[in-house]
């Protein structure tokens, strides 16, 4: 651990150079302890003030500028309070709306508080930043972001990289105004993270996702609210996730799941989306990438991951379908182009496949009202015609399953690709055989939740049979041709398995338990 | 603007950087080098070095003022006193200290960088093959940045903008940037500075405009370091700061030394004493090719673009976009966790798509541009418009460039055109 040098000596230095807003250094910073779990400080320490969240700032805070008034340029008092930190360091920014010209890089904190005085009383405005990022934290541990907002980054709102133990609550991330290609792209980003707690936070208008973690392990996304972002939470190739208590509302998508190719951590699993309200998902896709695909009314969705768990879910009136199952053959369905174009990730364990996704008691309602995005026009085309199993135009199915990947594997087609997977994720029981019973993606007790007379129009839609002896679409050169199997939901005939309940997801955030066997245990929806 | 300084380059060095230019094109012949250097006396014999005490910014040194670089973050560059002149860190290092430079560089804004490695007397760098060269504990390598009127005339007039520090302390490397706000000194400046409308004339004779931004010490970390995938929810291992251009595929190439020397800067070093296990067979050695703004790509070979190409995507984009490869196990660049790793040492073949090859973007993306790497169509590759536009959302690399490098996306816009077709190129 690197030892900490002379900080004040540099505060000293900087202060006397330009004359900046910043005060309240101690002279060691080293004595620690603070109120940063958003409880009282330790005793000696006396409370200066209370954030609007109840979080206790002592008076042995790091205040940065605070006699800035509205509208001043806080961003070499921010830049200095933030270099070469003391460990357990709380950083106490002005209360007001203050501008930031340059991104906020902080290296290797341990154990740092930076606190606002609420999540609308501190309010960092970036749209005249220089930089890309507003915040990005680089390795570090224990880091808690609290009480304040993060208005229109030119890039991402708050991005964590390789930390373990981030704590993200009460905090914005907001791009005003219609959402817009050139809002930034994710608000809050934990990536290549252990140990991810993001509570009671709301994220607005970014043109990716509003709250994503990517490649990262032990995570809980609790009470936050995700609004007209193009994704509104996103979980992509992350392990141990639970998502819940959250609401999703106005975004192109609302509650993602996503293994995607190529990347580092090549996949994710064991992720559960409980208890979340994710509605009025309608909001046109500004977005590009594989995220700018998703369909504009779509309230969950998972994308080639396996090993998902969606329960007790609220998910009403997105207009093309309340929650889409699909494997990667969706996005690409170039299957003769994988072992070239993906052969490296499919060795690390990434599949276009997903096995063993399981949606019950959920409540669904008022979806399908109007479907739409260019990924399923096809789809759409079909069942809205009678150009479906049922001869007849139908509501547009609120459970999607796309099933190719299913059929694929079990044909056999993919078969070959076992011989690319890498020894480690064999171990860990990836592979293309056939769907055993523990792979199946399920669906039961969900519940449908529209009124009469429309009661009849909430349906389960598989686009491929996933059983080859029910393949009757065949083109010239024998690949199966879409099926689009509907019937409805209650009481259907598809997708109806059970799976064995999966495990909860645990973040340890300075040596305490968050989630439901932590904090949480009294909470709810985990009994659920 | 107030703060600045125009340096005129010294007379005694134009020549020998012309030299350089010219002479050490691809083909830097290792064996034909001129006089070694004097043999006995290492080349940081009498340099000094730390005593371990705690420095001070105001004390009075013969030659490089060690322990306050060990332990103080002094206010101004002159306190270590690295420099025979305090007011020019472009030459003349005290002694202890010793020239070099790379033969493809990370383009900065079209400034010329001055650069010197100090090591304390007694001590030795260590020989990598493929990592950084390891540099002993109290190690300091200065890179000044200076903006020249012309980037056509690298030994004319130029502004001296920033002199950076990496200084390796007992408990790791440690960066310091420092701004030179008058001629007389430069001035620690952890919270960056920003410069605006700074203006040079490019290599096609076009006057060019854009803001210049001297980095906050707490940038550094996000090129200069490797981070460890955190393989657990225990896992506290931390990211690990590092220098990137002293490696020996980039210092494998001839120098023109202050006092006339033309010779290989691994071999110059070695035989002063100061690089210790370097082959004795130089060809053993890998060599990155030399890629400059003088370079004709037009004109290269295949064989020579594709080396150019690589060595240049290497030293731009490689420090963050790394992973694996000659890593210690378990750890990657800062964006080791993108689908992207354009490292040297990578081969292509293998993974194209490592290279962004048919990838679709996942952190970003851009209406237009589908792919990274478009094998035949870099107009609609996404990597080349990340690396043209000033568009903060999507520019790249995300630091130190504030106006295209049209040099080398010439260089890597000829590169993907001639990458082998793949599944995403546009059919024939």
């Amino acid at each position: 651990m690197r030892q900490k040098v002379k900080l004040s000596k540099i505060f000293t230095i900087s202060a006397l150079a330009s004359g900046l807003l910043l005060a309240g250094c101690g002279d060691d910073g080293d004595d620690g302890k603070d109120g940063k779990d958003g409880v009282a400080g330790e005793v000696g320490q006396s409370v200066v003030v209370s954030t609007t969240s109840g979080f206790a700032i002592t008076e042995d805070a790091i205040f940065v500028a605070p006699d800035a008034v509205d509208g001043d340029d806080i961003t070499e008092a921010l830049s200095l309070a933030l270099f070469d930190l003391s460990e357990d360091a709380l950083v106490v920014l002005p209360k007001g709306r203050f501008v930031v010209t340059e991104s906020i890089v902080v290296n290797s904190a341990r154990g740092l508080t930076l606190s606002g005085h609420g999540i609308n009383e501190t309010i960092l405005d970036f749209s005249t930043s220089n930089g890309d990022d507003a915040f990005r934290f680089q390795g570090g541990n224990g880091i808690t972001v609290r009480d304040l907002g993060v208005y229109e980054a030119p890039k991402n709102g708050i991005k964590t990289t390789n930390v373990n133990g981030i704590h993200i609550t009460y905090t914005a991330t907001v791009w005003e105004g219609d959402l817009e290609a050139n809002n930034g792209a994710y608000g809050l980003y934990p990536l290549k993270s252990q140990n991810v707690l993001m509570e009671n936070n709301y994220a607005f208008g970014s043109a990716d996702a509003g709250i994503y973690v990517g490649q990262s392990e032990n995570i809980v996304v609790r009470n936050n609210t995700a609004k007209q972002n193009v994704a509104g939470i996103e979980i992509e190739n992350s392990t141990m996730a639970d998502v819940y208590n959250n609401i999703a509302v106005g975004n192109s998508g609302g509650i993602l799941v996503f293994d995607l190719p190529g990347l580092d951590k090549a996949y994710g699993g064991n992720v559960r989306v409980f208890n979340n309200q994710a509605y009025n998902n309608n909001a046109d896709n500004v977005g590009a990438g594989v995220v700018g695909m998703v369909p504009p009314g779509t309230g969950v969705l998972v994308l080639a991951t396996s090993d998902v768990e969606i329960y007790n879910n609220q998910i009403t009136d997105n207009e093309t379908t309340a929650a889409a199952i699909t494997s990667y053959l969706l996005v690409d369905d170039d299957v003769s182009s994988y072992a070239a174009n993906y052969g490296a990730t499919i060795a690390n364990g990434w599949s276009p496949t997903l096995k063993n996704v399981y949606l019950h008691n959920n409540t669904i309602a008022r979806n399908g009202a109007n479907p739409r995005g260019a990924l399923l026009a096809p789809v759409i085309g079909g069942y809205t015609s009678g150009m479906n199993s049922s001869g007849m135009a139908q509501t547009f199915p609120a459970i999607l399953y796309g099933g190719i990947g299913e059929l694929l594997s079990n044909t056999g087609t993919l078969g070959a690709f076992n011989g690319i997977v890498g020894p480690d994720a064999a171990a860990d029981g990836v592979n293309y055989d056939p769907y055993g019973p523990g792979d199946l993606i399920c669906a039961n007790s969900n519940i449908n939740g529209n009124a009469a007379p429309d009661y009849e129009n909430v349906n389960t839609g598989l686009v491929y049979p996933t059983n080859p002896a029910d393949l009757t679409l065949v083109d010239g050169d024998g690949n199966p041709q879409p099926h689009l199997l509907i019937d409805r939901m209650v009481n259907n005939t598809y997708l109806n398995c059970v799976q064995p309940r999966l495990a909860p997801a645990e973040v340890n955030f300075r040596n305490t338990i968050y989630g439901c066997t932590g904090d949480d245990l009294a909470e709810a929806a985990c009994a659920l | 603007m107030k703060n600045k300084k125009i340096t005129t380059a010294a007379i005694l060095a134009t020549s020998f950087f012309l030299t350089a230019c010219g002479g050490s094109g691809s083909g830097g012949d290792d064996s034909e080098g001129g006089t070694p250097p004097p043999a006995g006396s290492a080349l940081n014999a009498g340099a000094g070095s730390p005593t371990g005490a705690e420095g001070s910014c105001g004390a009075t040194t013969t030659g490089v003022n060690w322990d306050a670089l060990m332990t103080e973050i002094c206010p101004k560059l002159s306190d270590y006193n690295l420099f025979a002149d305090a007011t020019d860190p472009t030459t003349a290092p005290a002694r202890g200290g010793v020239p070099y430079d790379l033969s493809t560089a990370l383009f900065s804004d079209y400034t010329s960088k001055y650069r010197f490695i100090f090591v304390p007397e007694g001590k030795t760098i260590s020989y990598n093959a493929s990592e950084v060269l390891e540099f002993p504990v109290g190690t300091v390598i200065t890179k000044t940045f200076a903006l020249p009127e012309n980037t056509a005339v690298r030994d004319g007039e130029e502004l001296v903008i920033e002199t950076r520090l990496l200084i390796h302390r007992s408990d790791g490397w440690f960066a310091l940037p420092y701004y030179w706000s008058s001629d007389s000194d430069a001035v620690l400046a952890i919270a960056g500075k920003r410069l605006t409308d700074l203006t040079t004339i490019n290599n096609q004779g076009q006057q060019i405009t854009f803001d210049y931004s001297v980095p906050k010490a707490g940038d550094c970390s996000s090129c200069h370091s490797i981070v460890p995938n955190l393989s657990g929810s225990g896992d506290d291992r931390e990211q690990i700061f590092l220098p990137i251009g002293p490696k020996a595929r980039y210092l494998n190439k001839d120098y023109a030394y202050a006092d006339g020397t033309v010779y290989n800067q691994l071999q110059f070093m070695a035989e002063g004493e100061l690089l210790t296990g370097l082959p004795f067979d130089l060809q053993t050695v890998e060599k990155a090719p030399v890629f400059n703004d003088q370079v004709p790509v037009a004109s290269l070979a295949p064989s020579q673009l594709d080396d150019a190409a690589r060595a240049y995507l290497d030293i731009n984009c490689a420090h963050c976009h790394r992973a694996d490869l000659t890593l210690p196990t378990d750890y990657a660049g800062p964006a080791g966790s993108s689908g992207v790793q354009l490292e040297y040492n990578r081969d292509y073949a293998d993974s194209p798509g490592k290279f962004g090859v048919c990838k679709t973007p996942v952190a970003g993306g851009k209406d237009g541009y589908p792919f990274d790497v478009i094998p035949g169509n870099a107009a609609e590759s996404y990597l080349l418009f990340r690396m043209t536009t000033d568009d903060n959302r999507h520019k790249m690399p995300e630091l130190a460039r504030n106006t295209a490098h049209l040099e080398g996306t010439a260089l890597i816009r000829s590169w993907i055109d001639q990458l082998p077709v793949a599944s995403c190129s546009p059919v024939p």
